[in-house]
């Protein structure tokens, strides 16, 4: 049997009402305004910082403005101590690359035998560098070649073979390292046709050395 | 809450009404009050609960009524008291059993409940006996005896559109009254309470909401007493095969069954109640009105030439819904139900014996239920409309 065939209510469940002291119908939206409170409180604090970094994208681009000038010279200031120091370095390679060949020289004429006469030394002037290469704005401040070698040419008279060949022994001392190397050619010697006051019989000689090589490195 | 997006387009929410009054499911543990009902030490009340499928009595009493009478208008609607119930009533839910003189319930035909709710008035309402007499205010209310303030049948544009059949035990509002019907055992025809769209709208708000118990049902008094037949032994041993007879102070009704649902409801014609069977043995045989319950109990004097005359009516109309019952249903009654008797059942028993060769049983009102310790009734038979009213709202299956 079924009670509810006997219960004609005429309360609508719409209207019935809840004996709980919690009342879904009153929480439920309270906590959706809650929710929505909630939020609306997030969303301003979120366009709050939004707004705040906003603003401080603003100065720091106003503060980029400002400094742009600046910074551009401050960057050319750069682009110039860089170039200065690489013109600097560059230099520092001539200093490493400087030949010290008075001292050698000033011993040149302590070994000269007696018999021998020094008309001509001379040294052959070094391939020419090219600081200005096609299609660079400024000039190179730098040797062109990391090693540089020349020739040191001796041209005189003697009365014999003997005393030229002691002068080249005695050039290959220590002492004359730095002026020439063991690397030598003798060019010419010969009979002496020029004309001599004594008319003693000369002979000419011409002596070609190797000067030991100028390197440019630090 | 409903928010009209356009002309066409409503969409609405529901939102949960939560507690343990909401939804259709069975209760085990509910209050039936009888408002604004002839008892005079206020509305009749039990408390119900179901354990190990046996109905318990927890409390029963009578309860202060709700200050303030049943509106008998719109206007009256602003006087809306809230009521409280004492803490041994406070289960979570209410099933309130009303008394109106504008309520109606009835049996009727689809048409007879669709014209009813065409014209907003009551037409299944029975029409009262000839001999009643204008009812005295009781509780705020007009005596059922006093002729129904019919409202004039609104005849608007609306009222002459046909309504939609209400769906079985859903209540709908038609025409200003809210209606709800549920279907006998015989087609087409249903039962049908209605009320008065405020007095429905001032009753679901009277007890208060967030304090128990809310209302979960809302039925006309008649209604609930059809129903506070339900867990009484004989009618479950029957098989839900019964006739039954009930009494009030003011009127007679006689209710069929037929495998549990309901297949007859009328009320006795031209027979008034327990009230006036009393005036009756007062008036013919002289006693004082404090005598009339030792005359109809004790032996010593004889009260039948008193109640011959109101008793052979109400015999009359038993045989003829008897002969109903039997012809339209096939059920064939030996045995009648007579409740709501307080006194007097014996001289109604010799009576359908001798006249009608018919056994009349007289159950206890709370028959079938077993009552708590130190739950004490006084006069049972007051609380047959609120018991009803918890049996019906409770919707258990037995």
């Amino acid at each position: 049997m079924k009670n509810a065939s006997f219960h004609l209510n005429l309360l609508k469940d719409t209207e019935k009402l809840s004996s709980s002291p919690v009342r879904l119908r009153v929480i439920l939206p309270t906590l959706a305004l809650l929710a929505c409170a909630g939020m609306a409180i997030w969303w301003g604090v979120i366009f709050t910082q939004l707004m705040l970094v906003k603003s401080q994208v603003q100065s720091i681009e106003d503060d980029i403005r400002a400094k742009s000038q600046s910074h551009t010279e401050v960057l050319a200031h750069q682009a110039e101590v860089r170039e200065k120091k690489l013109q600097v370095e560059q230099l520092d390679y001539y200093k490493a690359g400087i030949r010290k060949l008075g001292e050698p020289l000033a011993h040149f004429a302590e070994i000269m035998p007696l018999r021998v006469q020094i008309s001509n030394l001379s040294i052959e002037p070094p391939p020419p560098q090219i600081l200005q290469p096609a299609g660079a704005k400024v000039p190179l401040f730098g040797p062109t070649e990391n090693v540089e070698t020349q020739k040191l040419v001796l041209v005189g008279r003697t009365t014999k073979e003997t005393p030229v060949v002691a002068m080249m022994e005695s050039l290959e001392a220590p002492m004359f390292s730095d002026l020439v190397t063991k690397e030598k050619k003798i060019n010419s010697f010969k009979q002496d046709n020029a004309t001599t006051g004594n008319k003693a019989r000369l002979l000419s000689f011409e002596v070609e050395y190797t000067i030991p090589e100028r390197r440019f490195a630090k | 809450m409903k928010i009209q997006l356009t002309k066409d387009k409503t969409i609405e929410f529901n939102f949960p009404r939560g507690g343990g009054s909401g939804g259709s499911k069975a209760k085990s543990d509910l209050v039936g009050v009888e408002l604004f009902s002839d008892a005079p030490n206020g509305c009749p009340t039990v408390r119900l609960y179901r354990k190990k499928n046996t109905w318990h009595l927890g409390a029963a009493d009578y309860v202060n009524a709700p200050d303030g009478a049943l509106p008998e208008s719109w206007e009256d609607m602003r006087n809306q008291p809230t009521w409280e119930l004492p803490r041994h009533f406070q289960a979570p839910s209410a099933a309130i059993a009303v008394n109106s003189a504008a309520g109606s319930f009835g049996q009727a035909s689809s048409e007879a409940i669709l014209l009813e709710m065409m014209h907003g008035v009551a037409l299944v309402n029975e029409p009262e006996p000839a001999t009643a007499e204008p009812g005295k205010r009781r509780l705020g209310l007009k005596s059922s005896r006093a002729p129904a303030p019919a409202p004039k049948p609104v005849q608007t544009e609306a009222s002459t559109r046909k309504p939609e059949f209400p769906a079985e035990g859903v209540p709908t509002s038609e025409n200003g009254r809210r209606f709800v019907v549920r279907p006998f055992a015989e087609e087409d025809f249903h039962l049908c309470a209605s009320l008065p769209e405020f007095q429905s709208l001032w009753l679901g708000r009277l007890l208060p909401e967030g304090k128990r118990p809310t209302a979960s049902s809302i039925q006309v008094a008649e209604s609930a007493l059809m129903a506070s037949v339900l867990a009484q032994p004989s009618f479950l041993e029957s098989n839900g095969n019964m006739l039954v007879c009930f009494v009030r102070n003011e009127s007679v009704y006689f209710a069929g069954y037929k495998e549990g649902l309901p297949v007859l409801w009328r009320r006795c014609p031209n027979t008034r109640g327990y009230l006036a069977m009393r005036e009756a043995v007062i008036k013919t045989l002289g006693v004082e009105e404090e005598l009339v319950d030792s005359v109809l109990e004790d032996a010593l004097i004889d009260p039948r030439p008193a109640l011959e005359p109101f008793i052979h009516n109400v015999l009359e109309q038993l045989e003829l819904a008897r002969a109903y019952l039997s012809s339209k249903h096939q059920i064939n009654v030996d045995k009648i139900m007579l409740l709501g008797m307080p006194k007097g059942v014996e001289h109604w028993r010799h009576s359908a014996e001798e006249t009608l060769k018919l056994q009349i049983i007289a159950p206890a009102p709370f028959d079938g239920i077993q009552i708590d310790k130190g739950v004490n009734i006084t006069q049972p038979t007051d609380f047959l409309v609120a018991l009803g009213a918890a049996l019906a709202a409770s919707e258990v299956e037995s």
